[in-house]
């Protein structure tokens, strides 16, 4: 797939992120609670390749996370080296711990207070992809609190700005 | 007796019945598949062996070096280990010596002697010490290398660009930690009471030098905690997501060396063979789990030290069994592979393939015990003054710790107080 493709991919994922952080802020309590731990003000990035999509949020209490534009030094950078390796990760061919193993991406900021934004992040792997994509890229699949039809139909109609 | 029987207990199958192919990476009768990717660094010149020390002065000409920075502590100045290596300096300046390094490092303490390294002049750094000393050496070497003075700006994993290189040369003094093979360096936030992980290549010293005269004189008790901390660090690397090829050689030669010298190096002391060779298994472990990581041995230990002070090496050697057997079940293949050089082929031959995991599991609980009989070295929790009315804070460190990404199985709270109380030894 060209690079362009991959990347249109990634920005669209991302736009789903938010929005499924979002929705599951509010619908699944075990993502509140890891939310409402981070630091007041939190802020972090996940930058899909060099030149590629990017996404910025910032805790808040009560949407659990607004988007930043124009974010220029977040607390946590998740930076992938390449377009490619976030499009591994985006489309759910390869699971975030995975990604981490396999060195796809760098991490600028506190590993300590990364860890919850990676739980959250399985959480959400396990809701926007199907079973079979969920049980192969994560080690233990959690229950689901709502259907995952129900949560993309949440983050079609959630809004972000 | 009531120890044997109860670690038998432990080697009952999982409490949800399941064995094995539930976990994604669980074996499936033909090996867990390669890792489609893998990265492996290693630049350290090795220098190990007899008279090792001497060449020093000679390692710190070619790194071209005038006035080093020597890192110690207090008792290797008083026991004279700090002597020997200042005396292979022959007539060769030195910029500052620094020996009030506390046993358990932090962030202000490095912050500090990096100040020091400026104010003196100094062009290089030799580090003598156990895991705390050469920790510290290395977030001082960040720090110049860096062109910064706090250390907490430059948190992160493989995110950092090659700053000013800074000559490091690391002596380890207990064969353990195995700091002097690392790209990892755990170092305590005093405000936050937890330890933090700063994983960056720019932290692999220049050279490392192993030289059985700079552990001899370590104490039994120490010997075998330090000991049980090498074995972990393999036994984790040849189990975690980030295992490759070349970490497994590396893991498995270790224990190879940690089986058959351990016990000696605790009995005899003296025996600079044994005390070499546990030398040579601490920087191969940790050359093995700079590439492939630890698990959830690690986050648990990095959190009982972070919460309740517990000794690094104690808290593996407690952690241990419990952390095989929470793994077991995607891990079985592993730890069955492990047996061979944890117990020798005879013991693997002879043990039927499907009883291997857990008779390697039996091998690491027989260990432990005769280190116990020998050292007094705990093996519970309650023995080592643990107040488990601290467990649920140690979990929430252990569950941030960023060993939890790349252990083998899901690591929960839930999970991590059902390790806790299983180590508590009731
Ligand atoms: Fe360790």
């Amino acid at each position: 797939m060209k690079n362009e493709m991959m990347n249109q991919m990634n920005r669209l994922v991302l736009a789903v992120l938010l929005r499924g952080l979002r929705v599951l802020y509010r619908s699944d309590d075990r993502v509140r609670a890891e939310m409402d731990s981070w630091r007041k003000g939190l802020t972090l990035k996940l930058v899909c390749g060099p030149g590629g999509a990017a996404l910025a949020v910032r805790q808040d209490d009560a949407c659990g996370v607004v988007q930043v534009r124009r974010a220029q030094r977040t607390d946590i950078t998740m930076r992938f080296k390449s377009v490619s390796g976030a499009f591994q990760v985006l489309s759910g061919q390869v699971g975030i711990s995975d990604a981490y193993a396999r060195h796809l991406f760098a991490l600028e900021g506190d590993i300590y207070q990364t860890m919850s934004f990676v739980r959250c992040v399985e959480y959400i792997e396990a809701y926007l992809f199907p079973g079979f994509m969920a049980r192969r890229i994560l080690r233990e699949v959690p229950e689901k609190k709502l259907s995952s039809l129900r949560v993309y139909a949440l983050a079609a109609v959630e809004r972000v700005r | 007796m009531a120890g044997q029987r109860r670690q038998e207990k432990w080697l009952q199958p999982d409490r949800d019945g399941k064995e094995s192919g539930c976990g994604r990476a669980a074996g499936n009768g033909d090996g867990r598949q390669m890792t489609p990717y893998f990265e492996f660094t290693n630049p350290t010149k090795l220098c190990s062996g007899k008279g090792a020390v001497d060449n020093l002065a000679y390692e710190l000409q070619i790194l071209g070096v005038q006035h080093p920075m020597i890192l110690s502590d207090a008792v290797l100045e008083k026991i004279g280990t700090l002597r020997v290596v200042l005396q292979a300096l022959g007539d060769r300046k030195i910029g500052r010596i620094f020996t009030d390094i506390p046993r358990d490092s932090s962030v202000e303490v490095v912050n500090r002697i990096a100040q020091e390294y400026r104010d003196y002049g100094c062009d290089g750094i030799v580090a003598l010490g156990g895991g705390s000393v050469l920790d510290t050496a290395k977030g001082v070497r960040l720090l110049i290398g860096q062109g910064s003075d706090n250390l907490l700006d430059l948190m992160g994993c493989e995110c950092l660009p090659q700053g000013e290189h800074i000559p490091f040369l690391a002596i380890p003094t207990t064969a353990g930690t195995g700091s002097e093979a690392t790209a990892v360096a755990v170092i305590r936030n005093t405000e936050r009471n937890i330890k933090m992980e700063y994983i960056s290549q720019q932290l692999m010293p220049d050279v490392a030098i192993l030289d059985a005269r700079m552990t001899q004189t370590l104490p039994p008790r120490i010997t075998a905690s330090t000991g049980m901390d090498t074995l972990c660090h393999a036994i984790e690397a040849y189990s975690c997501m980030q295992k490759n090829p070349l970490s497994d050689a590396y893991a498995v030669a270790a224990i190879e060396l940690v089986r058959g010298n351990l016990m000696k190096a605790v009995c005899c002391g003296r025996s600079r063979k044994a005390r070499l060779a546990m030398a040579n298994a601490s920087f191969l472990a940790g050359a093995a789990f700079s590439n492939s990581m630890v698990g959830v041995v690690h986050a648990v230990g990095h959190a009982l030290g972070g919460v309740c002070h517990i000794a690094h090496g104690d808290a593996m050697n407690i952690l241990l069994p419990a952390g095989m057997i929470f793994n077991r079940k995607v891990c079985r293949e592993e730890y069955a592979g492990l047996l061979l050089y944890l117990a020798g082929p005879e013991v693997y031959v002879q043990t039927p393939k499907e009883k291997r995991a857990d008779r390697a599991i039996t091998e690491v609980l027989r260990l432990r015990r005769r280190l116990h009989q020998l050292t007094g070295l705990p093996l519970t929790l309650k023995e080592a003054g643990v107040d488990p009315a601290k467990f649920p804070e140690v979990a929430g460190v252990a569950l941030n710790d960023g060993a939890v990404i790349v252990n083998p199985r899901q690591v929960t709270y839930e999970s991590v107080i059902r390790i806790l109380e299983m180590c508590y030894g009731e």
